[in-house]
């Protein structure tokens, strides 16, 4: 597991309070980690200020599972 | 008395906020009397283009026309603030946010999710205020976070809506009756938020959910409310634009009639039971088309009915094909009277309970 992948997925165990196992990159936020709206801003908020990036919300708004946010995260902090 | 309050450069004499009914409950008739009275009148955008359906219909163009319209009617009928509410969940959200700000509307309410774009629409020139809607302390911290790093932009004010308002509810079911998300923990929360910004910017916090009376308004007041932000009690009033029937549906209501719905929008929201509603939970009101795509999130092939046209029937007189949002206490409501003998009832009960309060200090 990359740098990245693993800080994303430590974020979102924290965050979400979910299990490391379930945190797989497939996982859907709201579908399978039961995040409603605000948590999945949150963890968007929380992934630029750990990785020191702005992601815009129109971005944002395509980042809806694990894989998903770990591969727009290690393209913008290339 | 009640304290007057400032909206951005603003003094709101009457600190009550009509909160904006879809659709088709609060327009310019509502608006401009709350407005007259030294309070924010507020036009509710949502289904506004079925309101003034042109021919052919379009109703994107139509939506845009129609609160045109209303906004122009409603500054004839009257010279104070003038309010629009636009909910995030609209598809014509965009188009409503720029015709509000084009035509001068002097605030924007937007709630029924995160209004994270609001600040983008406004130009160099415009004055609207822009007031988020909010259910937690949590929401109006991202909102104020993200406005501030994205647009360099604070909230004018916030409206903080308890487990108790009428429409659709920013809670999950299980959290209406929950004490731990009462409108009275969620004000203090929402001020302390807000007053995290007090060096840069005032954010009155504004309440709502469930407000019936002075002494309701006393009580928000006294844990940090600036304002409050009342619908239901002007629903039964001449003024209020809805049909005599709706109105009439909320003064024949009891309390067993409130009940809980979900919303093809997604959220939960309270309603007055129907015959509409029952015959929903039992399938036959499944939407055969959709002519408008009206709410973002809406698939009406899965959805158990067309809301818009629920409410805009309900709104029209016809409640066998819809039915009436209201908030916890609407049931209360005993006769249709005028939006001044409401406000003036407030202001007699705030001042009847302040000075019951002073008595007890002496």
């Amino acid at each position: 597991m990359s740098d990245v992948a693993a800080k994303v997925k430590a974020i979102i165990v924290d965050k979400l309070g979910v299990d490391e196992s379930e945190v797989t990159n497939e996982a859907s936020f709201t579908n399978d980690l039961g995040a409603d709206s605000l948590d999945t801003v949150e963890l968007i908020m929380e992934f630029e200020k750990e990785f020191d990036l702005a992601i815009p919300d129109d971005q944002a708004e395509k980042i809806s599972t694990v894989g998903e946010a770990i591969a727009h995260i290690e393209e913008a902090v290339k | 008395m009640i304290k007057s309050f400032f909206l951005g450069d603003k003094e709101i004499r009457l600190p009550v906020i009509q909160g904006g009914m879809g659709v088709g409950i609060s327009l310019s008739g509502l608006a401009s009397a709350v407005a007259n009275e030294g309070g924010v009148g507020v036009i509710s955008s949502a289904g506004i283009g079925l309101l003034y359906k042109q021919s052919p219909a379009d109703y994107l163009r139509d939506s845009i026309w129609g609160l045109k319209e209303e906004l122009r009617k409603t500054r004839k009928l009257t010279k104070g603030i003038i309010g629009v509410n636009i909910m995030v969940a609209l598809s014509n959200f965009a188009d409503m946010v720029r015709t509000s700000i084009a035509e001068k509307a002097d605030v924007i309410f937007s709630g029924a999710g995160l209004p994270l774009d609001l600040p983008s629409y406004l130009t160099s020139e415009s004055k609207t205020l822009l007031v988020p809607i909010v259910s937690s302390a949590r929401a109006a911290k991202i909102i104020c976070q993200k406005w501030q790093a994205n647009y360099n932009y604070l909230p004018d004010a916030l409206v903080v809506e308890g487990p108790k308002a009428g429409g659709h509810l920013g809670f999950k079911t299980e959290q209406l009756e929950d004490e731990n998300y009462s409108l009275e923990k969620l004000i203090p929360e929402v001020v302390s938020v807000a007053s995290a910004y007090s060096h840069e910017k005032a954010i009155p916090v504004i309440a709502a959910g469930g407000i019936t009376t002075g002494e309701d308004i006393l009580r928000i007041m006294k844990l940090g409310a600036a304002g409050v932000q009342i619908g239901s009690l002007f629903v039964p009033t001449y003024e209020c634009d809805a049909s005599q029937l709706f109105k009439q549906s909320y003064v024949s209501s009891s309390q067993k009639d409130t009940m809980i719905i979900q919303s093809p929008v997604g959220m939960p929201g309270r309603a007055l039971d129907s015959n509409f509603i029952q015959s929903v939970s039992e399938g036959k009101q499944r939407p055969k088309g959709c002519p408008f795509h009206c709410i973002k999130t809406c698939d009406y092939t899965k959805s158990p009915y067309c809301i818009i046209m629920a409410l805009y029937n309900a709104a029209k007189g016809n409640m066998d094909k819809g039915y009436a949002f209201a908030g916890a206490n609407a049931y209360l409501a005993e006769k249709i009277s005028t939006v001044k003998e409401v406000v003036q009832k407030l202001k007699e009960e705030f001042s009847i309970a302040h000075n019951r309060l002073l008595a007890k200090r002496i």
